[in-house]
């Protein structure tokens, strides 16, 4: 059975983050070969005055919309994503990964839906927004 | 040593000691950075790399990743692993240190074909904006942007990505 379009204006649903787990910031900070303490060491977050909760990678939180995406549209459908990094994350954060339908098109033999993207900090600031370009597949 | 190593700071000069000359990062230097290309290189998207990638984001749960199967869309940034230099010579370049507290400002993806757990990519890429602005609150900074295009194992495109990266000048 084939999944009908999305429609111009139909909510994506919503990719929760229920709590940013510090460790997974060390794995990060690894697969990334990225040296910045602040993701990763508290005695360095406090001396610099950053608080005492780490920050998580601008990757990650890219990583958190792009789950939304392919959660709703599937494996290998994205095409595109532009976002700005505008707040930073930190551990125990509770993260919302929202998105709304703003385009359906052809494209080259394919359905593209084109979407705006945010990732919400609950309580807080939108850390991540944009836009994205999914191939839409009907099965 | 690079005409750059000079901005960084010397945490040990004491008061009574002079600071060291301080080269200022110019326009010019903004300029003449626009079109370097970066050295490039391969990686492939290996499975327990692709199993902890989605460990780390909350991806796909599920299975060890096979060979040949959809690798997460984040890998398209993390093809900044083969683009031939570490991220503290990527700052040298633009005039700056980790210390100086650079800042992700936007991002961009775009596929052609998906990327494949196992498959092997070659990555090119290349500086391609650089400017200077001036911010009320944030006084001077410069953006510089980068673009990586990564090909697959027949030498077509199979994804590119753009980032810039927000640099504070906190000397000018």
């Amino acid at each position: 059975m084939s999944r009908r379009l999305p429609n111009v204006d139909e909510t994506i649903p919503t990719w929760i983050n229920e709590s940013v787990d510090p460790e997974r910031m060390k794995t990060m900070a690894a697969l990334l070969d990225d040296s910045n303490p602040i993701h990763f060491d508290l005695i360095t977050l406090r001396n610099l005055g950053m608080g005492d909760r780490q920050v998580n990678q601008g990757p990650s939180n890219l990583g958190y919309i792009l789950n939304m995406l392919e959660e709703w549209a599937g494996s290998g459908s994205v095409r595109k994503v532009k976002v700005r990094f505008n707040s930073n994350v930190h551990a125990g954060d509770r993260l919302l990964a929202r998105g709304t339908v703003t385009g359906v098109r052809e494209e080259g033999g394919s359905q593209l839906i084109d979407c705006d993207v945010n990732l919400q900090i609950e309580g807080g600031d939108v850390a991540l927004d944009g836009t994205a370009t999914v191939v839409w597949k009907e099965h | 040593m690079s005409e750059f190593t000079s901005l960084r700071r010397q945490k040990d000069a004491s008061p009574q000691e002079p600071r060291p000359e301080v080269h200022p990062f110019t326009e010019g230097h903004l300029r003449d950075l626009v079109g370097r290309e970066f050295p490039g290189g391969q990686f492939t998207i290996v499975p327990h790399r692709q199993w902890l990638l989605n460990d780390v984001v909350l991806g796909r749960p599920g299975a060890f990743p096979e060979q040949g199967s959809l690798a997460h869309p984040l890998n398209v940034y993390l093809s900044t692993s083969a683009m031939g230099i570490t991220w503290d010579e990527l700052f040298e370049w633009c005039g700056a240190t980790a210390e100086d507290g650079p800042m992700f400002g936007e991002h961009e993806t775009e596929v052609v074909t998906p990327m494949l757990v196992g498959s092997a990519y070659t990555v090119t890429g290349r500086i391609v904006s650089a400017e200077r602005k001036v911010g009320r609150r944030a006084g001077v900074f410069d953006i510089i942007a980068y673009t990586l295009d990564i090909a697959d194992e027949s030498g077509e495109r199979a994804a590119s990505t753009t980032n810039s990266i927000v640099f504070p000048r906190r000397s000018l």
